[in-house]
């Protein structure tokens, strides 16, 4: 298929007055009128009086070479490009014959995160324009918003104020496919793109080998679109402003702006939204502890190494971490990274599926191991047990989990190595009575009910 | 017919590759068991048991080509190549033969799918791997009824003992099978035994 040329198509709707918002942060999230960040949900027609009506394109493809061209990544964690994505599926869906689905995956089952259900929270319809606009683009008759129920500290649950935001939308005519809203199950796996289609299909939300990729063969056997909600909301934005104005902030290989979690200390996360290349310190606290990039599936950097560090992958690499979905969390002077790190390692060996080998078996060892680390007097040579079992077990899964949890090991044994040293002669730096600082929910499968 | 078919040699070359194949074949069918349950046999990395049971099962092929084409050959009795493929076809042994050209048609089913399991959806694959299961015991009754020499002596010994090991082979995997924890309990039976499990002093 060739791809349009953008410059044949209006940049900005036909029927819009409102002119092009300042190229700079927040994009995503709503400004109060002084142009602060806004903590009030976007209703409809808050959203029409700041962003427009919904540019669609008027056909299959159109904004596919617009997406290239703004060179829009995922913002769920892998950063793929999103336009290869929507190809994909396009294309899948013309071999095939069948008509393509699109899933908003809201899923977040990142304990850490709480950036998509903050955007769903107070900008859903942002999101509902991007899931449309990535319908038209794909050609898909169908469409699925996939989200977590729990949220944190709100009155509404997320679900209510979607189907909410989505009758609306329903009145004023302004859908072109029908939306699904479906719960994602509270497992860490459930916005794994295969779980997630495998749960979506009626059944648990649990990691399948592929291929089949989703965009090939998924919900339904369709070719299947997954984008990250984040992801969704730019696309929104890119279909208004134009690939320039996209390309505005950011850096050249990763433009754009992205919304982080930032935790510097107890309570609430912060959600911040900034642009890409930004300098990682306005999101740290002033301290000289670790920091933990990435979230649960991420990377610990000592202070020194973080501070002079922006936040986009060419930059962060040097660390030997990724942005993933922009959590960024400083671990408090009187918090011990081993043992945060140990319960964070607990939640993920229990959150794995069961089904791989090395998963199965070598999770809960490291898990193990790691909690005698941290729980001080360790036996001789656990940490080198924990390094070898961390090699065994990485890439060999039929997903990313052994992988990721993997990689938060060996961060955590480098970085907090004179801490491991201290725990060897029975002594912790960290107070003895605080409690643990990184959130890790307690309810884990006991049941395959519980992945459904 | 040339010199070498109206000898006895072939008669007996498609006689002993016909046991060695049939060793073979129970060899393969209990690493299958043991691969479907992701077993360890002695020290072997459960991969070095999953490469096992393929190799043996090619080499099994190897053996059962060679026994085919040698009672082909062999001018004793008159079998057509066909027949060895086409059940019930064989003016000699209509039935034993009959039965061992089912055995060798649903084999070859298995090997050439599992050839191609990149091919296949998983679960195709295992559909065909299914007739694994009667393709043994066929080729049992093929080696004992069509052969008198498995019929006593250490040969039906050897018989026997085959038979018994597969039976076992069999029990084995359902009993294993039985005793499995639901998927969602698994990670949390492991953990709560590494956490009872006292330190060892200077283990692996």
């Amino acid at each position: 298929m060739t791809i349009p040329n953008e410059a044949t198509f209006p940049v900005a709707s036909p029927g819009s007055s409102v002119r092009p918002p300042a190229s700079g942060v927040p994009r995503l999230l709503p400004r109060t009128p002084d142009g602060k960040p806004g903590r009030v949900p976007q209703d409809l027609a808050a959203h029409q009086g700041t962003h427009g009506s919904l540019p669609y394109r008027g056909g299959a493809g159109r904004l596919i070479g617009e997406l290239q061209a703004a060179g829009l990544t995922g913002r769920g964690g892998a950063a793929f490009p999103a336009h290869r994505k929507l190809q994909a599926v396009f294309d899948a869906a013309r071999v095939t014959g069948r008509q393509p689905v699109v899933v908003a995956n809201g899923a977040e089952s990142e304990p850490a995160s709480d950036k998509d259900a903050t955007l769903l929270w107070l900008a859903p319809h942002l999101v509902l324009d991007g899931l449309q606009l990535a319908a038209e683009a794909v050609g898909a008759g169908r469409a699925v918003l996939y989200a977590r129920a729990a949220s944190q500290g709100r009155r509404q649950g997320p679900l209510d104020s979607l189907n909410e935001a989505l009758a609306r939308r329903r009145d004023a005519r302004l859908d072109r496919v029908p939306v699904r809203v479906v719960q994602a199950p509270p497992r860490f796996l459930a916005g794994q793109e295969t779980a997630l289609i495998s749960h979506l299909d009626g059944g648990p939300a649990i990691p399948a080998f592929i291929p089949p990729r989703p965009a090939e063969r998924g919900l339904g056997n369709a070719p299947t679109l997954i984008s990250n909600v984040e992801t969704l909301a730019h696309m929104a934005l890119v279909a208004r402003h134009g690939p320039d104005w996209f390309r505005a902030i950011g850096t050249r290989p990763e433009p754009g702006s992205m919304l982080c979690t930032v935790r510097r200390g107890d309570g609430a996360p912060r959600i911040i939204e900034v642009a890409i290349g930004a300098p990682l310190s306005v999101l740290l606290a002033r301290s000289s502890s670790p920091v933990l990039i990435g979230g649960y599936h991420g990377t610990w950097v000592p202070a020194s190494l973080a501070t002079p560090l922006t936040l986009d992958n060419a930059s962060l690499a040097r660390a030997g971490a990724r942005v993933g979905s922009g959590i960024v969390i400083t671990l408090p002077p009187d918090r011990c990274g081993l043992i945060e790190t140990a319960q964070v390692v607990r939640y993920l060996a229990l959150e794995s599926a069961g089904q791989c080998g090395p998963c199965l078996n070598g999770l809960p060892r490291i898990a193990a191991a790691m909690a005698q680390i941290a729980s001080g007097r360790p036996r001789r040579g656990v940490r080198a047990d924990v390094e070898r079992w961390a090699g065994l077990v990485t890439g060999r899964g039929a997903c990313h989990h052994p992988d990721g949890t993997a990689r938060l090991v060996r961060s955590a044994l480098t970085v907090f190595a004179d801490e491991a040293d201290l725990h060897e002669r029975g002594r912790c730096s960290a107070s003895r009575h605080a409690a643990p600082f990184l959130p890790v929910p307690q309810a884990t499968a006991r049941i395959e009910a519980d992945w459904r | 017919m040339n010199a070498a078919s109206s000898s006895t040699w072939m008669w007996y070359a498609s006689r002993a590759t016909g046991v060695v194949a049939l060793l073979l074949l129970t060899a393969v069918a209990l690493l299958g068991l043991m691969v479907s349950r992701q077993a360890r046999l002695a020290d072997l990395p459960r991969f070095a048991v999953t490469g096992l049971h393929r190799n043996l099962s090619l080499l099994a092929v190897a053996f059962l080509l060679l026994h085919v084409l040698t009672a082909v050959a062999d001018g004793y009795v008159t079998i057509a190549l066909d027949s060895a493929v086409i059940p019930f076809t064989s003016r000699y042994e209509r039935l034993w033969l009959g039965i061992g050209a089912v055995g060798l048609d649903l084999f070859l089913a298995v090997i050439i799918t599992s050839l191609l399991r990149g091919h296949l959806g998983r679960r195709a694959w295992y559909a065909v791997h299914l007739l694994s299961y009667a393709s043994w015991p066929i080729a049992f009754a093929h080696s004992v009824g069509s052969s008198g020499d498995m019929q006593s002596g250490w040969m039906l010994l050897l018989a026997v003992a085959c038979a018994a090991a597969l039976a076992a082979g069999i029990t084995w995997r359902v009993r294993a099978a039985a005793r499995d924890l639901p998927r969602a309990q698994r990670v949390h039976a492991l953990m709560a035994e590494l956490h009872a499990r006292k330190p060892r002093a200077g283990a692996q």
